[in-house]
């Protein structure tokens, strides 16, 4: 079983050259395997929550683990175990980078400096880009995909790491019904083999048929933590928001 | 090195010199260009000029004077942004103004004394009189920067793609990054000399550029800049130094010409049939 443990213990981060924090004493656990879905209004404090976990923001105060490891000391070695699927990107229609080369970036960090990918790496990759069927696209230069195929990709980039907790910052944005439904099995696959999922999302009409734990952050605070089934999410979220949400 | 090829030792030395600093700085140029941070190769670049100038007139070795500059202007970039709170590209803009001064005001100070400082080499440099310590420098220096890319090439090739991914993906982002930085300070203060301080940004970002139109991969791009750079600048030095040319000048306008040619060319612009 994997050990995608995630302990916040009164932790406030603030972004470099600012002294506020932007998220303040939080404190929660979630067990390896759970599904989290974290809601909650624009500029609560969700993306900046995601980055605490996996080590790039600085915590002023309080302890966090993940995977039993200090995120503070060891933010490098979580985050070649932890899976990230940034909010925002946009890349250069022109950009050198195929899907392939893409993808196997997600194992650029476990490899270690001096080793190349070898035949487990592309297997790894293969098996990884046909699980979200993208495996036709392998060779398209990235910047000339549509948003939702780019968005594919990157969740396929935070797969092959295997990893033991995945991050997933509002995955759904670029994509259509069908595509929501399909990475929503796919995800609930992921979770069934002890990989710890925690998702920034407002799309509560995709969540997997399972019992979900639900974050609700507000300007900064966790407001709200408590599992529930997947089809309650959306009326606590809403409730909790204040009704903002589309 | 290739005295067994060119006779004449001067443009032996010439051709030597061009060939490694032409490597150097392509190689860490495409670099520069993919990541978009030319500005801050271009301070750096007129750092090292400010500092071999102010560093000759106080009578320490230009060298090193230059390495120093070019190294400081690297390393206060970041919390100097932080503190003025204001975007990097402004603050590049103010420090490249004053790095330029810098240069100046030592060279004409230079000049108006009568020091006996050769300062056009300084601007527009000179391949003819030559150490052979400063080719064995940027022997190494070439060397490093190719072994750099070799050695850590799938961080560089991601931290190119996207710093956030990289670092999401557990890379060292920062140290790859200052380790770049540090390269660069050192490839361009070597070059300065050869290549002159009012030029040296022209072998960081075109042979990149030239590249750029034609690759489609990075390993393309660290093939093809380095392939221009050194066939343009060794055949440059040669037939400037046959015709008695400034050897600079001339390689600096063949790159840009060859970047037009080459956007003319390139089949990135080119629309495919049918659209
Ligand atoms: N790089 C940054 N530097 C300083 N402050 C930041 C930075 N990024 C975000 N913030 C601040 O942190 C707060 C929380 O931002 P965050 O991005 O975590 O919100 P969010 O909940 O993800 O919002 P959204 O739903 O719009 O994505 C905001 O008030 C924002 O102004
Ligand atoms: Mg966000």
């Amino acid at each position: 079983m994997r050990d995608g443990t995630i302990n916040l213990a009164g932790v406030s981060t603030a972004y470099e050259g600012s002294d506020r924090p932007v998220i303040r004493d939080i404190s929660f656990t979630i067990t390896p395997g759970e599904f989290v879905v974290v809601g909650g209004p624009n500029g609560a404090g969700k993306t900046t929550l995601l980055e605490t976990v996996n080590g790039m923001l600085p915590i002023t105060r309080g302890r966090a683990t993940v995977c039993g490891l200090d995120v503070a000391s060891r933010g490098y070695e979580i985050r070649r175990r932890v899976g990230y699927v940034i909010q925002n990107f946009a890349f250069d229609p022109l950009a050198p980078f195929t899907v392939r080369d893409v993808v196997m970036m997600g194992r650029y960090g476990l490899l270690g400096y001096g080793r190349r990918p070898g035949e487990e790496d592309r297997k790894i990759a293969r098996e990884v880009m046909a699980l979200l069927g993208i495996e036709d696209l392998a060779g398209r230069p990235i910047g000339k995909l549509s948003g939702g195929q780019q968005q594919k990709v990157l969740i396929a980039q935070s797969l092959v790491k295997r990893p033991d907790v995945l991050l997933l910052d509002e995955p759904f944005s670029n994509l259509d019904l069908g595509t929501r439904d399909f990475i929503c099995g796919v995800l609930d696959g992921i979770a069934d083999e002890g990989c710890t999922i925690m998702m920034v999302s407002h799309a509560f009409d995709a969540l997997p048929d399972r019992e979900v734990r639900v974050l609700v952050m507000n300007d900064g605070h966790l407001i709200f933590n408590r599992p529930c089934r997947a089809d309650e999410v959306e009326d606590h979220v809403r409730t909790l928001s204040g009704g903002h949400h589309a | 090195m290739l005295e067994f090829l060119i006779l004449n030792n001067i443009v032996c030395h010439a051709v030597e010199a061009m060939l490694f600093a032409s490597i150097a700085c392509s190689v860490l140029g495409v670099i520069i260009t993919q990541m978009n941070i030319s500005s801050i190769g271009f301070t750096m670049t007129h750092a090292a000029f400010a500092g071999a100038a102010a560093g000759i007139f106080f009578g320490l070795d230009g060298t090193v004077a230059a390495v120093l500059a070019s190294l400081t202007i690297a390393v206060i970039l970041g919390p100097l942004s932080e503190k003025a709170r204001m975007p990097t590209d402004t603050i590049l803009g103010i420090l490249f103004g004053m790095m330029m001064a810098i240069a100046i005001f030592f060279i004409s100070y230079m000049q108006y004394l009568g020091t006996g400082v050769n300062t056009s080499s300084l601007l527009f440099g000179n391949v003819v009189s030559l150490y052979r310590e400063e080719i064995y420098a940027l022997a190494l220096i070439s060397i490093a920067a190719v072994l750099f890319v070799l050695t850590f090439f799938k961080e560089i090739t991601a931290v190119i793609f996207n710093k956030k991914i990289a670092e999401a993906a557990g890379i060292r982002v920062r140290p790859i990054f200052y380790a770049l930085l540090f390269m660069i300070a050192i490839s361009v203060s070597l070059s300065l000399n050869i290549i002159g301080g009012l030029l040296l940004y022209v072998w960081l970002v075109t042979p990149a550029a030239i590249a750029y139109q034609f690759c489609s991969t990075v390993r393309d791009l660290f093939l093809v800049a380095p392939l221009v750079a050194a066939t343009v600048s060794v055949t440059g030095a040669w037939i400037g130094l046959q015709h008695s040319l400034p050897v600079g000048p001339l390689i600096a306008v063949v790159f840009s010409g060859l970047f037009l040619v080459a956007v003319l060319l390139s089949p990135k612009r080119r629309v495919p049939k049918g659209e």
